[in-house]
C-alpha cells in the first residue's frame, strides 16, 4: 500500500518535472531576445553570430536541442551557464541553501506569528480584540512582500539601522564554509558570530516574505479554531474543568490545523516564488536573485536549471504537506 | 471540601434564562436532586430540558442572559462564585454524559488520555492512579481489551463503544452529580437498552445523583425516581415517577405518556399529544410572558 503510494508519487513527479522542462525549454526559445546577441559586441558580423550559435547548439531545431539537453540532464549534466561559464548544476545547487534557509525561516516566522494571533483571536472571540486582530491581519495581508521589504529597509535599515540591508553575511567575517547552509553550519561548528550575522541579514527579507502568509494563517486558523470550539468534545473538555486556553491548545488546535495546513502548503510555494523579488531587493545571494540575472542575460541553460529546481522544490513541499497531514490526522493512517 | 450528607446534591432555585431578543428559555425553574437520586427532565424539543443541564454545568450558549435564580451544588451557591472557582468546583463535583458519542470524543487524540487527562490535570491524581481507574471503569462498562482501546483513536470504535467510554469517563472521578443529556438518543435501539442499563447499574453502585434529560417516557419509567415535566421552559409537573405514570396531575403529562409508542403494537394505535392542548399551553405561556415583562419592567 505504502510502496504503491510512493511509486505513484514518483511517477507523477517525474511527469510533472518533464512537463515543466518542456514548457520552459520551448518558452525561453520562442520568447524574444537572443542570448547570442547579448554576448557579442555591437557590430559583430552575421558570420560571428552563426559561429557562436553553432557553438552553443542554438542553430539546431528546438526539438533537437531538447533531446540533446534532456540526454545531458539524465546523465546529471544540466549544461553550462552562458554568462557565468560554469556548470548549471553547480551554480544552482550552490545557491539553493541560501533560498532554502530564507524561505524556511520565513515559514517558521509565519507559522509562529500567524498561529499565535489565531489562538489569541479564538481565545478573545466575539470581542473587540478579535475585530482588531482581524482588521490588522487584513491590512497586513493586503501589502505584498516586496513592499514589506521596502518598509523594513526604511525602518530598520535607514531610520533605525539595526539590521543589515544587503547580502547574506558580513563579508568581513572569515569562515570557510563547506556547505552553503550558513546558519546550519555556523550552529554546528559553534560559530555564533556567523549565525548572528546571517540572521541579521536574513531577518528583514524573511519577515517580508512571512508577513502576508502569517496574516493568512492567522485568519484561516482562527476561523477553523472557532468552528472546532463549537464541537461537542471541546464543550466536554470545558465541563471537565479545562480553561479556555487549555481547550484551544490541547483539544482544538490540532483539529483546526488540518484544513489550515492545506493552505500553508500552497501558500508556501507562493512564498518561494516571492523570494525572487525579495532576494533581489536585499541583494541576497539566493536562487531567486540568480534567476533574475539569468533572465536579464537570456542565460537559457541557467533559466532552465533554476526553473526545474523550483519545480522539484514545489513537489517536495507538497509531499511534505501530505506527510504531515497523515501525521496530524490519525484517520488517514489506517485503511 | 466538606460534604454534608443531609444536603441536596443539586438545588435549582427560580432559574431564568433569556435570549437577547427577549425569548425566555427557562421560566422560574426550581428543582432538587437528593444524593443518589435519578431525576428525569422530560419535555419536547425546545422545552428547555437540555438548557437546565447546561446551566448547571456552566456551558450555556454565550448568547444566553442569566436573568435571575441560583444553582446550588451541595449547598454551595454557584452564582456567588467567581467564574474560575465555579468552573473548578463544577468540574470536581459533576460530569456530563453527552448526547452524541460520535462527536464527543476528540478525533485526533487517543482514548486513554481523553479519560485520564482530567483526572490528572484537574483532579490532581497521580498518572498511575488515573490509568488504573480508567482501566477499571472501561472493564466495568464491558469494554473488552481495555488496554488496546485506551491506545485507539475514536474512529476505530463503534458508537455504542464510544458511549460506554464516555460513561466510564464520566464516572471515573466519582462525581456527586452526573448530567446525562439524552445519552441514548443518537444510538440504535438495541444499543440504547444496554447503555441505559449500564448507567442505572453504575449509578446504583456509586450512589451518584443523576439529572437525566430525555424526551422518551419509556426511558423515564426505566431509570428515574422523580420526574420534572417541562413545557416552554416552565415546570409543568414535578412528582415521583410512580405518581406520574399512575396518576399524572397535568393533562400534558398524560398526553406525553399516552404518546409513548409501545412494542406490542396490538394494544392501541399511536396517539400524539393533542394539538389543542399544546395550543392552550402556548397561549398560557404567552400570557405569562406579558405579565413577566410588564411586572419586570416596572
Amino acid at each position: 500500500m505504502l510502496l504503491k503510494n510512493v511509486l505513484v508519487r514518483l511517477i507523477t513527479t517525474a511527469i510533472t518535472l518533464f512537463g515543466v522542462a518542456v514548457v520552459v525549454f520551448v518558452l525561453v526559445r520562442v520568447a524574444p531576445g537572443n542570448p547570442i546577441a547579448m554576448m557579442l559586441p555591437p557590430g559583430a558580423t552575421p558570420e560571428d553570430i552563426a559561429n557562436l550559435s553553432a557553438l552553443y547548439g542554438f542553430d539546431k531545431s528546438i526539438f533537437e536541442q531538447f533531446v540533446i539537453w534532456l540526454g545531458g540532464v539524465l546523465r546529471g549534466d544540466f549544461g553550462t551557464s552562458i554568462t557565468l561559464r560554469q556548470p548549471v548544476a553547480e551554480l544552482v545547487l550552490g545557491r539553493l541553501p541560501a533560498t532554502l534557509e530564507l524561505s524556511t525561516m520565513a515559514l517558521f516566522i509565519a507559522l509562529g506569528l500567524g498561529g499565535t494571533v489565531a489562538v489569541i483571536g479564538a481565545r478573545k472571540r466575539d470581542t473587540a480584540t478579535e475585530v482588531g486582530l482581524d482588521l490588522t491581519s487584513g491590512a497586513v495581508l493586503s501589502i505584498p512582500d516586496f513592499l514589506w521589504g521596502l518598509i523594513f529597509v526604511l525602518l530598520f535599515g535607514v531610520l533605525w539601522p539595526i539590521l543589515s540591508i544587503s547580502g547574506r553575511i558580513d563579508p568581513r567575517i572569515e569562515f570557510d564554509f563547506t556547505t552553503n547552509f550558513y546558519i546550519f553550519e555556523g550552529l554546528i561548528r559553534g560559530r555564533f558570530d556567523v549565525v548572528m550575522s546571517t540572521l541579521s541579514h536574513m531577518l528583514m527579507p524573511a519577515m517580508s516574505l512571512a508577513l502576508p502568509l502569517a496574516a493568512m494563517i492567522a485568519q484561516l486558523l482562527k476561523q477553523n479554531l472557532k468552528e472546532v470550539l463549537n464541537q461537542d468534545y471541546t464543550t466536554l473538555a470545558r465541563v471537565r474543568g479545562f480553561s479556555e486556553t487549555s481547550v484551544i491548545l490541547r483539544e482544538a488546535l490540532r483539529n483546526a490545523a488540518l484544513p489550515t495546513l492545506a493552505l500553508v502548503g500552497v501558500q508556501f510555494t507562493f512564498l518561494i516564488g516571492g523570494t525572487v523579488i525579495v532576494e533581489r531587493l536585499f541583494a541576497f545571494e539566493g536562487l531567486g536573485n540568480m534567476a533574475i540575472d539569468a533572465v536579464i542575460n537570456r542565460d537559457l541553460p541557467l533559466i532552465q536549471g533554476i526553473v526545474l529546481l523550483f519545480a522539484a522544490l514545489f513537489t517536495v513541499i507538497n509531499l511534505l504537506v501530505d506527510l504531515s497531514y497523515t501525521l496530524l490526522n490519525p484517520r488517514l493512517r489506517h485503511g | 471540601m466538606t460534604t454534608q450528607p443531609h444536603e441536596n446534591t443539586l438545588e435549582i432555585r427560580q432559574l431564568n434564562a433569556t435570549l437577547p431578543n427577549g425569548m425566555r428559555l427557562l421560566r422560574d425553574v426550581s428543582l432538587t436532586l437528593e444524593p443518589g437520586e435519578v431525576r428525569a427532565l422530560v419535555g419536547e424539543s425546545g422545552a428547555g430540558k437540555s438548557m437546565i443541564g447546561r446551566a448547571v454545568l456552566g456551558i450555556l450558549p454565550s448568547a444566553v442572559v442569566h436573568s435571575s435564580g441560583d444553582i446550588l451544588l451541595e449547598g454551595q451557591s454557584l452564582n456567588a462564585m467567581r467564574p474560575k472557582t465555579r468552573r473548578s468546583i463544577v468540574a470536581k463535583m459533576s460530569a456530563l454524559i453527552p448526547q452524541d458519542p460520535l462527536t464527543a470524543l476528540n478525533p485526533v487524540r487517543k482514548i486513554g488520555p481523553q479519560i485520564t487527562d482530567p483526572l490528572v490535570r484537574i483532579h490532581r491524581w497521580s498518572r498511575d492512579r488515573a490509568l488504573k481507574r480508567a482501566l477499571e471503569l472501561l472493564e466495568r462498562v464491558h469494554i473488552r481489551n481495555p488496554e488496546r482501546v485506551m491506545n485507539s483513536y475514536p474512529h476505530e470504535l463503534s458508537g455504542g463503544m464510544r458511549q460506554r467510554i464516555l460513561i466510564a469517563a464520566a464516572f471515573a472521578p466519582s462525581p456527586r452529580l452526573i448530567v446525562a443529556d439524552e445519552p441514548t438518543t443518537a444510538l440504535d435501539v438495541t444499543v440504547q437498552k444496554q447503555i441505559l442499563k449500564l448507567i442505572r447499574e453504575l449509578q446504583r453502585e456509586t450512589g451518584t445523583a443523576v439529572l437525566f434529560v430525555t424526551h422518551d417516557m419509556g426511558v423515564v419509567a426505566k431509570i428515574s425516581q422523580k420526574v420534572t415535566v417541562l413545557f416552554a421552559g416552565r415546570v409543568l409537573e414535578d412528582a415521583p415517577t410512580e405518581a406520574i405514570f399512575n396518576d399524572a396531575a397535568h393533562l400534558y403529562t398524560r398526553g406525553l405518556i399516552a404518546a409513548t409508542p409501545t412494542p406490542n403494537a396490538t394494544a392501541e394505535p399511536f396517539r400524539p399529544v393533542p394539538q389543542d392542548l399544546i395550543a392552550q399551553l402556548q397561549r398560557d405561556t404567552q400570557a405569562e410572558d406579558v405579565r413577566f415583562y410588564q411586572g419586570g419592567r416596572k
